[in-house]
């Protein structure tokens, strides 16, 4: 038996909600799978399976493009940037505004015309038969494993890590995972209920996918693009009213957003650090005290009271009365003080949660390196940061990811695949302006979103990956409507799912097409290439799992470095193939692994300089800039000093015939 | 035959073939121009304004606002987001081309049934 302390917020009433929610998700996702697979039925196989027979409309198209890119990092990784840094998060993801513009534009027609021409079905199709050479279909095929297949483990961690966020309030998911054998958990290092989640969350995609291929993955995106655009329309209102209703009047002159960013203005950062908590008794039976708990110091003669949150779980063992070394976050802002102590009296019912009877001694904590004690740090640039001096977002990385999101974006090979796909150039015109009211809609209302949120739920930099749900949560609550909590945060696993769909299919298709058909056996029957094309999604998806079970140090990183280095390596021959008819395929393989080994480079120096993995910073910029910047110069070099293309090539794809 | 030019190209005196650069190529490189200088302008106009702005404010617990919202965001990032907006607008429905894509051979028989789904 657990005696236990009440958390800041009643997490667990809005379980019943999340868990139908995903049931229904799930129910409707092997509904869109089971269609699609009907669609497979007398039809090119693998171009219907990879390629959706390249027949996509507008609200598919525009969809799926939209809800691939944005992975769960934009429902769960950027909100909690927006709460732990504030607006200047609109800087970082200002290029959004012309995302779509240039991942769709900038490329969108003329690979589709190409694929055409060539009958491509993959990227590596492409190349290699843009030039007629297999060596660069080869070379791009291992790139695109090789990058693909260390993000897709990532990204199922990140699926389960959604999953176990969500569902680890409910008291019938915790007694699932309690009654799993010991064998299941000592299957990973992580925990059981991680485990459990990236079975769930693992099993269920690689079925849909395999079984429905392409057009499973599209119409799973469409359903999932409609949830997250619903789901930050519905909060958007609800965040900024309630916000406002909570500061109250305190500032006549001021209401709505200008209340909230007055209020931010005079939020200093929390401080990081450990603490002891000490019960005032003995106790008697094992007290557990979950993440997120408020405690308040001791408050001796002299010592100012000072509000804690604990970041981890911690159980006080039976017989003793406290626990050392317990990491605590400790806000410091009067306000926020006020309202956590506002908050802990309406859930606990109690007059003062000062009587709680556990108490937080020998406080040991660090301010921020950079925003610390200074008012104004969440309302401006370059945004308060516990480690880097420099700030949050300095000049240089501002204009990093202007490149980051907008051309980095346009050279991912899971994007340029669905760019292949659109029906034609009606469809891509719609689409584009489609995308582009889309993430007008969704990424700049969240940073409002959660610069509220830093209003209504004070000290969540203790767990900030849950701020999504979390807000959820209290939105619909407030308004006594928890039911709706359940649709808001399937934003971010449909976020996640459709991102890990569309890795799961670039690499089979890579497997299949690329490799088995191509190289090895071109001959082989439509029965054959089906029966392989099921078979290795299966093995890919599950072979993703079981790396995700052990999941390697750095996967975050890793997700930033899959991401940028697939840009810095396919963009610029991609580019080069499409635009220039001078281009050969010396000059555009020396692009492609000019991009890839400066960009790793990078990553090898920063790694040699003992930072681990982040990578080394050439005056202050991503890695992605020197990459694209190398593979561009690269390829333009190598391909003056070799003999142009074969006259057959040019004409085929840059010149027609001339009727009469 | 040339890489680079636009002017219609004889294959060869005996056949008389003659070639025209693929409009659909010549479209898409102009648009894709266009596009590149939109995303400089946009480059040019939000990260010098905010850091004008945003970055090192004398003051910044008294920020001024627009609409709720700090000025140095409504001005550097939400005021040309609506630009950006309009002008995919105008690039969407005024500016792109609409161009022939070809057919592959996988898609032959495909347009013998139907013309594709939405």
């Amino acid at each position: 038996m657990l005696n236990s302390l009440p958390v800041l917020l009643g997490q667990s009433q809005s379980g019943n909600a999340v868990l139908v929610t995903f049931l229904i998700y799930i129910v409707a996702v092997f509904v869109i799978a089971g269609l699609s697979n009907k669609l497979l039925q007398n039809r090119n196989f693998l171009s219907e399976y990879f390629l959706g027979s390249r027949g996509l409309g507008v609200w598919a198209f525009a969809l799926t493009l939209a809800a691939t890119s944005s992975s769960g990092g934009s429902f769960m990784g950027f909100p909690s940037k927006i709460y732990s840094h504030g607006w200047v998060l609109a800087l970082w993801i200002g290029s959004y505004m012309v995302v779509p513009i240039c991942v769709m534009g900038l490329l969108g027609k003329r690979i589709n015309q190409v694929a055409r021409t060539s009958g491509a079905i993959t990227i590596p199709d492409v190349l290699r038969d843009r030039f007629n050479n297999v060596t660069f279909g080869l070379i791009s095929v291992a790139l695109i494993i090789f990058f693909m297949t260390f993000n897709l483990v990532a990204q199922f961690k990140a699926g389960s890590e959604i999953l176990r966020t969500l569902l680890g309030p409910i008291d019938a998911f915790n007694s699932m995972v309690d009654s799993m054998p010991s064998w299941f958990s000592s299957l990973t290092s992580v925990s059981a209920d991680y485990l459990f989640c990236l079975v769930v969350f693992g099993i269920a995609v690689i079925v849909y996918t395999t079984y429905g291929g392409f057009h499973a993955v599209v119409w799973t995106d469409v359903m999932q693009g409609i949830v997250m655009v619903v789901g930050v329309i519905i909060m958007l209102p609800l965040a900024i009213n309630q916000a406002t209703s909570v500061i109250g009047e305190k500032d006549s002159q001021k209401t709505g957003m200008a209340l909230v960013t007055a209020e931010m203005a005079e939020m200093l950062p929390p401080r990081f650090g450990e603490a002891t908590l000490s019960l005032a008794t003995i106790a008697t039976e094992d007290f557990a005290i979950p993440p997120g708990t408020w405690i308040w110091s001791k408050g001796e003669a002299g010592d100012q009271l000072r509000l804690f949150k604990t970041r981890k779980r911690y159980v006080i063992p039976q017989g003793t009365s406290d626990v050392t070394e317990a990491e605590v976050l400790e806000i410091v802002s009067p306000d926020d003080i006020q309202r956590a102590e506002d908050l802990l009296v309406s859930i606990q019912h109690k007059t003062t949660p000062r009587l709680s009877g556990l108490i937080v001694t020998a406080p040991q904590t660090k301010k921020y390196v950079s925003g610390a004690d200074e008012p104004g740090a969440f309302v401006t640039a370059p945004g308060p940061h516990r480690e880097n001096p420099d700030g949050f977002l300095p000049l240089s990385l501002a204009i990093s990811f202007f490149f980051m999101w907008a051309i980095s974006g346009s050279g991912q090979p899971s994007n340029m695949v669905r760019l292949m796909a659109f029906k034609d150039t009606v469809t891509l015109r719609r689409s584009i302006f489609t995308v582009a009211l889309y993430y007008s809609a969704i990424y700049f209302p969240l940073v409002i979103i959660f610069c509220c949120a830093r209003v209504l739920i004070p000290g969540m930099e203790s767990e900030p990956d849950r701020i999504m749900p979390q807000i959820a949560v209290v939105l619909t609550e407030n308004i006594g409507m928890g039911w709706l909590a359940g649709l808001l945060i399937a934003a971010p696993f449909a976020a996640v799912m459709s991102t890990v769909d569309s890795f799961l299919l670039m690499i089979s298709s890579a497997l299949v097409r690329d490799i088995y058909q191509r190289n090895l056996n071109p001959e082989a029957t439509e029965a054959k290439i089906k029966k392989l094309s099921y078979i290795f999604t299966l093995v890919v998806g599950f072979g993703a799992l079981l790396g995700a079970m052990n999941p390697p140090e750095f996967l975050q990183d890793i997700i930033v470095y899959t991401g940028s280095g697939l840009a810095a390596a396919f963009l610029a021959p991609v580019v080069y193939a499409l635009y220039w008819p001078r281009a050969n395929h010396q000059g555009c393989i020396a692009a492609m692994l000019g991009g890839f080994g400066t960009h790793l480079a990078m990553y090898c120096v920063g790694f040699l300089n003992g930072d681990g993995f982040t990578p080394y910073r050439l005056l202050g910029s991503d890695p992605i800039i020197v990459g694209l910047v190398a593979s561009f110069v690269t390829g333009f070099i190598v391909t003056i000093k070799f003999p142009p293309p074969a006259d057959s090539i040019v004409k085929k794809y840059f010149f027609k015939k001339v009727e009469g | 035959m040339g890489t680079d030019g636009e002017q219609v190209v004889p294959e060869s005196s005996q056949t008389a073939v003659q070639y025209e650069l693929d409009p659909t190529f010549a479209n898409s490189r102009r648009e894709a121009i266009v596009i590149f200088f939109c995303w400089f302008v946009a480059m040019c106009w939000a990260v010098p304004y905010c850091y004008f702005n945003g970055y090192n404010i004398a003051d910044p617990a008294e920020i001024p606002t627009t609409f709720g919202i700090p000025s140095w965001i409504i001005w550097g990032i939400g005021a040309p987001w609506l630009a950006a907006d309009l002008f995919t607008t105008w690039f969407c429905f005024c500016f792109m081309k609409d161009d022939e894509l070809g057919i592959a051979g996988d898609e032959e028989h495909l347009q013998e049934n139907q013309g594709g789904e939405e």
